[in-house]
């Protein structure tokens, strides 16, 4: 399954100039940085609020690229309700997270 | 539609697509990445739209709507959100967001909602000034909520930028120096002076010094420099009332002066700029002055640039009423009296009168039946017998005067002594002063100060 949603990340290649939507990935890739680390630290410190918090980001900046499959992790990771562990959620997100990365670079060129 | 946004996102990546796809549009970009920064930021900055992302770190993007709304922010306001339920949407809209984007968006979807957006707001606009102006009972001193009035405050808010001079005509006691104010106060100029000068009421000898001023020693009697109605409106507005009453030596002067802008005081020999915006009034036909020779042509076709007239009373309709109200609230306040209204039989006198001497008359009137009456509403028999006449039926006003009726040949005496019998009594009454005697008595200022001046000459 791909990382990213053709219709949404395609969308944007094509209604942003190539210079304006590098920018964008590098925004991204950004975000993601920061609030995979601010997932780990709230996972650590056992800091339920920030640990959703930092999810919910997650999830929002995934959306507005089309990275489904990351936005899907996070919106996992900000469900205190769902049965999986942070543990085993936190892996496949990052693991998505770079796939995502990868497949928007793959687009700009 | 190129417009002012301000874009509330706290997720640098969504910010960054919301902001390129507004800039492509040519819209101006503000961004708060939180609520209270994006209040402070509406209050300051005043955006036409606000784009609110739901989810937000201080508070919700709901509360940040129902916020600008109690703060009366007028900008459109569109809800961001990924949770697309029909219960966010309408929680959205009930706190005045105009519609909502769900999130992940195209430049395309954007657009179309924030112009839509954009379109209604402006529409609501255009439909509150039509409304406020249609409406309009008060503006800037004036009473009165008639077509013909709000023609004229439609007049006087599309001239007052300009400078040019503005040339206000209509019977005594219309408003012509209310309607010169009230430009002043609307104009970029209403924080500099409003200087106005009766060119009726003051003597020929003395209107060169009131108007541009005089040096010291200039004439006997010039003990100090004076400034004059010209300089003193420096920045702001000069009227000059009954222009029409100006001997034809000023006038060349006057000329001069609008041709220049500049002036030279009475005894003194260097010219200064000055920098006014001239309204101009007279209640007499301008036009018929000049073709009589009476008003110079030039100095005609030099200030007569944006006319302004005002109608009479008995044009204006319910008008008459409202101010009546008005005048009447003003003058119990006053004289410290209970009335509070008209009985019905008074307010269809007031309706039926033609009131010749327009709203100063109708001051008088109501002036005289506050001060020597009490009650809660006018009646009819508070008012002055002529208003009466008029009010009755017309075969009674037609009826012709029985002979009884009329006044014993021994209280009749000649009209120029009554008339000279009248003025002083007036004069007596208000202290010397003539503005108020000329009130008292609707006569102009200038009427009273010509008959002093004849009488002097009489012996």
């Amino acid at each position: 399954m791909s990382a990213l949603d053709p219709t949404v990340a395609g969308q944007l290649a094509e209604d942003l100039p190539p210079d304006v939507f590098r920018t964008i990935i590098a925004t991204f890739e950004e975000d993601l940085t920061r609030l995979v680390q601010e997932l780990r630290a709230a996972y650590d410190s056992g800091d339920q609020d920030g640990y959703e918090r930092a999810a919910h980001s997650l999830a929002g900046a995934a959306a507005a690229v089309g990275a489904v499959g990351l936005e899907r992790e996070a919106r996992l990771a900000m469900d205190h309700r769902q049965p999986e562990a942070a543990i085993t959620v936190l892996p496949r997100l990052v693991a998505e997270a770079e796939g995502a990365l990868e497949a928007l670079h793959a687009l700009i060129h | 539609m190129k417009a002012r946004i301000l874009l509330v996102e706290d997720t640098p990546t969504q910010a960054e697509i919301a902001m390129a796809m507004l800039r492509a549009d040519g819209h101006e970009i503000r961004h708060a990445e939180t609520a209270g920064a994006a209040l402070a930021l509406a209050m300051e900055w005043k955006p036409d739209a606000i784009l609110v992302d739901l989810m937000l770190p201080d508070f919700s993007g709901i509360e940040l709507m129902r916020r600008l709304k109690a703060a009366q922010v007028a900008a459109a306001m569109i809800m961001l959100t990924a949770h697309g339920s029909v219960k966010t949407a309408v929680e959205a809209m009930q706190e005045g967001a105009s519609d909502f984007v769900l999130k992940p968006y195209s430049a395309a979807r954007l657009r179309v909602t924030l112009d839509n957006a954009l379109e209604k707001r402006e529409l609501r606009q255009q439909l509150d000034v039509a409304q406020s102006q249609l409406g309009r009972g008060r503006f800037h001193g004036f009473v009165g909520a008639s077509p013909l009035m709000q023609a004229i405050y439609r007049t006087i808010e599309s001239v007052a930028a300009s400078r040019a001079t503005v040339f206000v005509t209509g019977e005594s006691g219309t408003g012509k120096e209310l309607a010169a104010e009230a430009l002043h106060r609307v104009s970029p100029r209403a924080e500099k002076p409003f200087v106005a000068l009766n060119c009726g009421a003051i003597p020929r000898d003395l209107l060169e010094s009131e108007l541009f001023g005089h040096v010291k020693g200039a004439f006997t009697g010039a003990t100090d420099n004076r400034l004059g109605a010209a300089r003193a409106a420096d920045g702001g507005t000069l009227f000059l009332d009954e222009i029409g009453e100006m001997p034809a030596e000023m006038q060349v002067k006057l000329l001069r002066f609008v041709q220049t802008g500049e002036v030279t005081p009475l005894g003194g020999t260097r010219s200064e700029k000055v920098d006014v915006r001239l309204v101009c009034a007279t209640h007499r036909d301008i036009l018929s002055e000049v073709q009589a020779g009476r008003f110079r042509e030039d100095l005609y076709y030099r200030i007569y640039v944006v006319p302004i007239e005002l109608p009479p009373l008995r044009l204006r309709g319910e008008d008459v009423v409202l101010v009546s109200r008005h005048l009447l609230g003003l003058y119990a306040s006053e004289e410290g009296k209970a009335f509070s209204d008209f009985d019905a039989q008074a307010e269809a006198a007031i309706r039926a009168y033609p009131w010749p001497g327009n709203v100063r008359q109708l001051q008088n009137v109501l002036r005289n039946a506050v001060v020597l009456h009490d009650g809660a509403l006018v009646t009819r028999e508070m008012l002055p017998v002529p208003l009466l006449h008029e009010a009755a039926p017309a075969t009674a006003r037609a009826a012709p005067q029985r002979p009884g009726t009329e006044a014993p040949a021994s209280r009749i005496e000649p009209l120029a002594v009554a008339e000279k019998r009248l003025i002083l009594q007036a004069l007596e009454h208000t202290g010397q002063d003539v503005p108020r005697a000329a009130a008292l008595l609707e006569i102009n200022p200038s009427t009273i100060y010509r008959k002093l001046t004849a009488w002097k000459q009489a012996g």
